[in-house]
């Protein structure tokens, strides 16, 4: 079966471009190590939790003082602090149970306190470091429409900060590797839940499929196929021809390939059973494809899963246990997965939200906030141990810029630069995966070995 | 200069500037010459634009009528509704059971309604005042009728009638969180939501960013954007949304929504409103202690009387219609009608309507290539059921796994931000070329591949020769096409090409796509007519010239 070389394909297409004014973008022009093939394989999962999950009742402070803060600020909506789930954290007195976990997530306990899994605490989008005093006075470059879901989802997958940019960081990882990985069968970022900004890019393309994998076309004899073909790469008068055009032609291309692997013996050796639902299908699929990449000579993948259902304005006490029992079971599903797939080192799954929650409620919900904690598991993470600043959960505290909000301790900056350098990307590349690491200390959060 | 006029204007009288002609007795001036006749490519591009398929025979209609008389026509049709037949049906035991049937009238609303052009529309309006059975509406189909009615019914009426309908309707209520949203409660730590206060600014009126009235982007000395709103008004307006809930409703939190319950208007426990001052738009204070009423009324108003509605509008109605990139002017025409329909009303979505359809960048003289748009998948569907009076066994559509099979269906969006964003660019040349086509966010090689699959089983199992009784794949609601006559022709190639071309392409189908049917054709037997008539109209309403919309 041919392979599509994407770029001759954007390159044709991209003729008619040549008559309107292109974007000024990043030029690839680094080849990182002269081109060499990666002599590993390594994946990243993102597992995006639309709505802005309310991660302060997923990592709550255990410590008395800490938690009546806690529980004074979120009164009906905190969690009782008998049914937290301890953990201890490597970097805290050994046994001292300082934070615990919603009682929901049984499973991430399990893997936090065996250093399968690390948190990031209050993340969030910023362009350079932030006090509260500096957002008041807005002294300092902010993420423009803060609070707003699709303007924070946006920031959290492209990093943009204040620039047009259409890209998205797994987008430019991809563009950035793409010399190196010139074997695969299949593109470097893949998504199981539709097109989405983090997998934008200048120069790669992400396949799309579904939860379960690609779609087969129905029908398709050889002839049927190959008249299909030579109507899609027909000459199109229209732009808009030519863009459905080129979606058909991409999903003819990948549909065998990858459905394919998905079926092959490997990934169909997984016995590992994944939760019923969106996230636990797409999380499986990821897995055989995984299970696959040998097949499918893949060096490095990005795979972009998702979920909703996280905007809890209304009724949270009673959607939140069954939104974060989802995650904690379909993520440790996955690790045990990779486990016996092998790949628990090469494989780092990690969360990411548009934003977290206030500190105040509706009286039966909360409103769109800032930082949040984030989730990281995988055999290559610094496990069981927390990694930022938690804030002080005081409503008009230190870190409350207003209505309950917390000011972000960590940047999404530093946390996308510290998966990057894992991934692979140059420590001189990594202001191109995130375009604001430069004004950022730390580069590496140390959360990853 | 001023002769000049008087004697342009005596000439004019005279009859005698424009044409040649002599002095002759009669002082009527020539009038101008009478449009060329419409043909009937551009009769399916107008039908296109503003119903759900163009049809030859309607196409016929337009080509006697011509578009503004039809468009007048439209405005007077009455309003297909949705809610009186979903109410006359026998309750379920559970709610949702009755999604389907909501499903079932939009699409016999859309498919046969007199109201073509008011379906549409209302429609298009869906794809912006978003609410969604996805979510917490799942089990209030009443709730999700009565909006999309009102829709419907506000299409061609003032906006800012059609924003307060919206405001205090219990489905809104529901998705934004106004409904029992109350005011602020120190001990305990409640603030007013602002789901409703955000997203009515960002998504229903005026976006993130002032505008010109272009559509284009103000700046400021720097160079920069200029936010329409910061977190203090959205506080305002969050504060403004207090003390609303179900009408009849013995609690403000809480109630079941009952049918009944889920379309009346909300109604105001003013012990719930917030008394204080409340900052909005333009520097505007609402004073402290008046009523629910008094400040809803005047914050829609503070809304609506911001400028950047007319551009914000007329950009969404022009990309649902029309074309997903208008050129400036042609924002700037629209978003001018919406200001003033031409007798000093504000906001008069009949004319605004009007106004796109007619407007020369929607009736080009010359195809150019940025003209027109990636058809909506479900538009491509009820496309080919209209050329194929599509019908089931029983007379309904209840497909409400559009949202699945299509990739979105009525009020079905995944959230508040609808199927796809205005800004959405595919990558490649026209994300390149800093154009948009939002459609085609929904086009991955995904969604895409469940549309043509779906194409495939239309054609080849769900037709006209399928029988609800013995076909264990058909049932009395599977929606059947109908191409009996494509069937009575296949034997000669060429007529059933042409057949299908007039119904689906107005005639105009490339040598490309012919070539490649006739040679498929080539290898089912002449006397296999509805294999042959299914292959055509397969590989027609999965191409691309099928897709876009010029």
């Amino acid at each position: 079966m041919q392979q599509l070389n994407r770029r001759d394909f954007l390159r044709k297409s991209s003729l008619a471009a040549a008559v309107f004014a292109a974007t000024p973008g990043i030029t690839y022009a680094q080849v990182i190590g002269g081109g060499a093939q990666f002599d590993d394989y390594r994946a990243l999962v993102c597992v995006f939790m639309f709505g802005g999950n309310d991660s302060f009742n997923m990592l709550v402070p255990n410590t008395t003082a800490e938690y009546n803060a806690y529980a004074a600020s979120r009164q009906n909506l905190a969690i009782a602090q008998q049914d937290l789930l301890p953990i201890n954290p490597t970097s805290f007195a050994p046994g001292s149970e300082p934070f615990g976990l919603h009682p929901s997530m049984a499973s991430v306990q399990q893997l936090f306190e065996s250093g399968s899994a690390a948190l990031v605490s209050n993340v969030g989008p910023l362009i350079e470091p932030t006090t509260k005093d500096q957002f008041l006075n807005q002294s300092v470059a902010l993420p423009p429409q803060l609070f707003s879901h699709n303007d924070q989802q946006d920031q959290w997958l492209s990093l943009r900060g204040k620039s047009p940019s259409k890209t998205g960081w797994a987008g430019r990882m991809a563009d950035l590797i793409r010399s190196n990985v010139a074997g695969q069968q299949m593109a470097t970022n893949a998504s199981l839940f539709g097109s989405n900004t983090f997998q934008a890019a200048d120069e790669t393309v992400a396949y799309v499929m579904g939860p379960s994998g690609p779609q087969q076309f129905e029908g398709f004899s050889p002839e049927q196929r190959a008249a299909f073909l030579r109507i899609v790469d027909a000459q199109h008068d229209s732009i808009y021809e030519r863009g459905f055009a080129a979606v058909q032609r991409r999903a003819i291309d990948a549909a065998d390939t990858v459905t394919a692997a998905i079926n092959s013996p490997e990934a169909q050796a997984i016995t590992t059973v994944f939760p019923q639902g969106q996230l636990g299908t797409q999380l499986e699929t990821v897995a055989k494809l995984i299970a696959s990449r040998d097949q499918l000579q893949m060096q490095r993948q990005i795979f972009f899963v998702a979920t909703g259902g996280f905007d809890s304005h209304d009724d949270q006490n009673q959607n939140q246990p069954g939104l974060l029992a989802n995650i904690s079971e379909s993520i440790a599903a996955f690790h045990a997965a990779a486990l016996e797939i092998g790949v628990e080192n090469s494989v780092t799954t990690f969360t990411q939200s548009d934003f977290g929650r206030t500190l105040t409620s509706n009286g039966d919900g909360t409103d769109h906030a800032w930082g949040g904690n984030q989730l990281i598991v995988g055999g290559s993470v610094r496990g069981q141990d927390m990694y930022g600043t938690y804030p002080v959960l005081q409503i008009g505290g230190a870190d409350d810029v207003g209505g309950g909000r917390m000011i972000p301790t960590t940047s999404a900056d530093q946390f996308a630069a510290t998966l990057a350098k894992w991934f692979g990307i140059p420590d001189v590349d990594l202001d191109i995966v995130a375009p604001n690491i430069d004004n950022f200390v730390q580069r590496d959060l140390g959360f990853m070995v | 200069m001023k002769s000049k006029l008087i004697s342009l204007v005596a000439s004019i009288l005279l009859g005698v500037a424009g044409c040649g002609g002599g002095s002759g007795g009669n002082s009527q001036p020539p009038g101008p010459p009478p449009p060329p006749p419409i043909t009937k490519a551009e009769a399916f591009q107008f039908l296109n634009q503003a119903t759900f398929g163009a049809t030859e025979a309607e196409a016929q209609r337009v080509i006697n009528m011509r578009y503004e008389a039809w468009i007048d026509d439209q405005l007077q049709q009455p309003v297909s509704l949705q809610l009186p037949y979903i109410q006359s049906l026998t309750p379920p035991q559970f709610m949702f059971q009755l999604q389907p049937d909501r499903v079932d009238i939009w699409f016999r609303n859309a498919l046969n309604g007199d109201d073509q052009l008011r379906q549409r529309v209302a429609f298009a309006l869906s794809e912006i005042l978003v609410v969604s059975q996805l979510g917490v509406l799942g089990g209030q189909p009443y709730a999700l009728a009565g909006y999309y009615d009102i829709l419907a019914e506000n299409a061609f009426g003032n906006y800012r009638d059609l924003i307060e309908e919206v405001t205090l309707h219990p489905a809104m209520g529901a998705y934004l969180s106004m409904l029992g949203n109350e005011k602020p409660d120190p001990t305990r730590n409640i603030r007013p939501d602002e789901n409703y206060a955000r997203e009515l600014m960002q998504l229903f009126s005026i976006g993130l960013v002032e505008l010109n009235q272009d559509g284009s982007v103000r700046l400021d000395a720097d160079n920069q954007p200029i936010a329409t709103y910061d977190q203090a008004i959205i506080e305002g307006f969050a504060h403004v949304y207090t003390g609303w809930t179900y009408a009849g409703s013995p609690v403000f939190q809480g109630a079941f929504p009952t049918p009944t319950r889920q379309v009346f208007p909300m109604q105001l426990w003013p012990t719930f409103h917030d008394t204080g001052p409340k900052t909005l738009l333009n520097d505007v204070t609402l004073p402290a202690g008046r009523t629910g009423d008094q400040d809803l009324a005047d914050a829609l108003d503070n809304v609506f009387n911001h400028p950047n509605i007319g551009p914000f509008i007329a950009i969404r109605l022009i990309q649902r219609l029309v074309t997903s990139n208008p050129s400036p002017g042609y924002v700037s025409r629209v978003a001018g009608v919406f200001n003033d329909n031409g007798a000093g009303e504000r906001g008069d979505l009949g004319a605004v309507v009007k106004a796109i359809l007619l407007d020369d960048e929607a009736r080009p003289a010359l195809r150019m290539e940025l003209d027109g748009k990636v058809k909506e998948p479900i538009i491509r569907v009820t496309q080919l059921w209209k050329a194929y009076n599509a019908a089931s066994a029983s007379g309904r559509y209840p497909y409400n796994f559009a949202y699945i099979i299509f990739g979105q269906g009525p009020l079905q969006s995944p959230s508040v931000f609808n199927f796809f964003s205005p800004f959405y660019a595919p990558p490649g040349e026209i994300r390149d070329s800093n154009l948009v086509a939002p459609e085609l966010e929904i086009a991955t090689e995904f969604l895409n591949t469940y549309v043509t699959n779906y194409m495939f089983i239309q054609t080849f199992a769900w037709n006209h020769a399928a029988d609800p009784v013995t076909d264990p794949n058909v049932n009395d609601d599977t929606v059947l096409i109908d191409f009996a006559e494509e069937v009575a022709i296949a034997g000669d190639a060429d007529a059933l090409i042409d057949m299908v071309a007039r119904k689906l392409l107005a005639g105009e189908i490339s040598t490309a796509l012919r070539g490649e049917i006739a040679g498929m054709l080539a290898l089912i037997p002449a006397d296999q007519g509805l294999l042959r008539a299914a292959e055509t109209i397969y590989l027609v309403a999965t191409s691309p010239e099928f897709a876009y919309q010029r």
